[in-house]
């Protein structure tokens, strides 16, 4: 019998692309329990928003998430649009919902071949993000970007899509749609993915709803719940789909739910790329926005990404609030990695998708009082001059 | 009387000793990180020499160079020897495979128990190497060598038994021999090549069986805390040990550097990279197993299927 152990996961671990801390209790090979650190890659963006405008806010929430940046800019837009009253071209909501959907797909590809690299299986790996180049290159010859598009604009979008283009998209998409069957089909019959995947890292339902998870971790606990449908924002409301659950509440219904999707959103593309209409793509809004609060959600390619905004009516927002969708799953992944085995550690935190900068919080606790407080910038700005000094 | 003392210097340090050997241990590399590319989708190794083929020995150079870090908490001593001696241990049986003849540089009655024990130690002395570093994922990477060892051995062991019984001789040149005469175990006894292959998968522990050095869990399992010239002898130890793995294939399976109209080394390579193809090829195709999922599969199917190979052969020459 070996005594329990503490195993430190992170903040440098070859299993996680971002800094974050998991210290693992382990009794022989079994997690016993787990605490979960943040606080590495605090960028601050919360504050920096307050001192920009607008406009420029748009740059700087499509630079929270590397992957999801069209969904970061989707929610904050419609906060302001929201806040000035601001209806935007029905042609605008439309490649707005295409773009969601085609960093969905992008998303979902990465996903795999991280999630496929967790389980070391490498030419998984391989395989997904060559063929996610397909989608990159879609995404790159409208917007000119592979991955932070500028595609979004307070009022709009900024570029069309043309008619040239909608046939290299659909040629594309056919493709990926293609590959997406067959990764599914691999998925679901490949043995030693299977006995990696099945039964592992298992959220029944009740505990996804009771920590409030978010996404395809919710969807693959069977429970139908998605931005999309239950609130739609820019075009949703008329394109049809399917919300897409499994019931298996392991990592395998995680990978199914995703490439589910990922064949969902390229139905919907080609529905939204028919039923698109003519006319302009954006319309002119005033600098200063109306005095308010809005409150936007998004459904990103992880799960509901909230963006909270007050306006004081000055150009520049007084507060904007970030709710990542990784930061709420965090209470169901240190349920779901309670009782596993140290092996399957990276493809239970795979699983979520964790996309940590984006949600990433700094409390400073006073270890004595046990009192949180807040630092002004010159007593941050003091410490971090000091620390450096000191090492 | 000089000239044959200075033939078996030749030998023992050009062809088929060390020299060869180790060339052939960055070949196969070369090989088998190319070839598994090709599989991936990739390029592999491109830019040093002729389509890459150089780039184990600057891999092993570079290696070579780095800073060497002993952990403060190391049992220093067997620390530093382990990577030496598992150089050692993955080298010496090479000297039992007959690679230019049926008979090879050293051969014995009995050289095919002292190969399989030197394999054993091999296992053991990663778990001593494991151990001996004193860091969390070299424990755990330790143990799994060793629970690993559990599973494989056995099946291994017996697998290796049957051509030894079929040619009537525990000797590998013996069984070359034999094979030369007839025909080759791989015909006979497919059922063994099949579980000896997958046996030798978890020995070189390489994807799916790559359980102790699971890079995403416990970052490099055994081998975490070691670095710099340990390294590198670690890994052309590993190297050699893929050597010796499809060689031992080819011995005892393949019918050794007999059986073609081609000349005797050039065939035995031919063979070799074939055996380097399969256990390359399986290592793109699946995702690694659990340590316990590998465990149950040893004793449920392997061991099984090595015990049934056995018997058949009993009853074949019965």
């Amino acid at each position: 019998m070996v005594k329990a152990i503490d195993i430190p996961f992170g903040p440098q671990h070859p299993a996680l692309e971002e800094p974050i801390n998991f210290t693992f209790e382990v009794e022989e090979e079994r997690v016993v329990d787990v605490k979960i650190r943040l606080g590495y890659i605090h960028r601050g963006i919360e504050k920096l928003a307050e001192n920009r405008t607008y406009h420029q806010n748009v740059y700087l929430v499509e630079r929270i998430c590397g992957i999801c940046s069209f969904a970061h800019t989707t929610c904050y837009t419609q906060a302001v649009e929201e806040l000035l009253g601001v209806d935007i071209p029905e042609r605008a909501k439309y490649i707005r919902t295409i773009f969601c959907e085609m960093e969905r797909i992008q998303n979902h590809y990465l996903w795999l071949g991280f999630t496929a690299k967790a389980m070391g299986f490498e030419t998984l790996f391989m395989y997904t993000w060559r063929d996610r180049e397909a989608m990159l290159e879609v995404l790159e010859m409208i917007s000119g970007k592979r991955v932070n598009y500028g595609m979004n604009t307070i009022g709009g979008v900024r570029r069309d899509i043309t008619g040239k283009m909608v046939e290299r998209m659909e040629e594309r998409l056919n493709y990926l749609e293609e590959r997406a069957n067959y990764y599914k089909k691999v998925c679901t019959k490949e043995r030693s993915i299977l006995k990696r995947t099945v039964g592992v890292g298992m959220l029944e339902p009740s505990d996804a709803l009771n920590l409030c998870a978010v996404g395809p971790t919710l969807r693959a606990s069977g429970i139908p719940q998605d931005v999309r449908a239950d609130e739609p924002y820019a075009a949703y409301g008329e394109i049809p789909f399917r919300v897409v659950t499994y019931d298996g509440c392991d990592v395998a219904s995680r990978i199914l739910v995703r490439i589910d999707e990922i064949i969902e959103s390229v139905k919907m593309i080609r529905r939204a790329l028919d039923g698109m209409p003519q006319g302009p793509i954006r319309v002119k809004v005033p600098k200063n926005v109306p005095k308010g609060e809005a409150v936007s959600l998004v459904e990103a390619p992880r799960g509901e990404d909230l963006h909270y905004l007050r306006s004081d009516g000055s150009d520049r927002p007084a507060r904007l609030k970030v709710r990542a969708p990784t930061l709420a799953n965090l209470p169901s992944l240190r349920k779901m990695l309670k009782g596993v085995n140290i092996a399957d550690i990276p493809i239970v935190i795979a699983g979520i998708d964790p996309c940590l900068a984006c949600m990433e919080r700094v409390i400073l606790v006073d270890t004595k009082s046990k009192k949180g407080r807040a630092w002004s910038g010159e007593e941050l700005w003091r410490y971090a001059n000091e620390w450096y000094r000191e090492s | 009387m000089v000239q044959r003392e200075l033939m078996a210097i030749l030998e023992v340090f050009f062809f088929p000793g060390f020299l060869f050997l180790f060339s052939l241990a960055f070949f196969i590399e070369w090989f088998d990180r190319k070839l598994v590319a090709k599989f991936q989708n990739r390029y592999g190794p491109l830019y040093v020499g002729p389509k890459g083929i150089l780039q184990p020995i600057a891999d092993f150079l570079k290696l070579l160079s780095k800073e060497d870090i002993t952990p403060a908490m190391a049992d220093k001593v067997p620390f530093a020897l382990i990577p030496l001696l598992m150089l050692t241990f993955s080298m010496t049986p090479l000297f039992c495979i007959p690679m230019t003849g049926s008979s090879a540089l050293i051969s014995f009655e009995g050289d095919l128990i002292v190969v399989m024990f030197i394999m054993t130690l091999t296992a053991l002395l990663s778990f001593l190497g494991a151990w001996v570093s004193t860091n969390r994922f070299s424990t755990i990477g330790g143990v799994r060598t060793g629970l690993q060892m559990f599973g494989y051995e056995v099946p291994l062991n017996i697998v290796m038994i049957g051509p030894a019984i079929g040619a009537g001789s525990l000797s590998i040149s013996g069984i070359v021999e034999w094979q030369s005469r007839g025909v080759w175990f791989i015909v006979t006894q497919i059922l063994g090549f099949t579980v000896f292959s997958l046996c030798l998968l978890a020995h070189l522990q390489r994807v799916p069986f790559d359980i102790p050095e699971a890079e995403t869990e416990i970052v490099a399992g055994w081998l975490v805390e070691f670095s710099g010239k340990k390294l590198a002898l670690i890994r052309l130890a590993k190297n050699f040990e893929l050597v010796l793995a499809a060689s031992l294939m080819v011995s005892l399976y393949l019918g050794g550097p007999t059986g073609t109209l081609l000349p005797n080394p050039l065939t035995f390579l031919i063979k070799l990279v074939f055996c380097t193809f399969i256990l390359s090829n399986l290592r793109a195709l699946f995702a690694r197993y659990r340590i316990d999922q590998f465990l149950a599969g040893a004793w449920k199917y392997l061991i099984p299927l090595a015990l049934l190979q056995i018997s058949l052969v009993e009853v074949s020459l019965w």
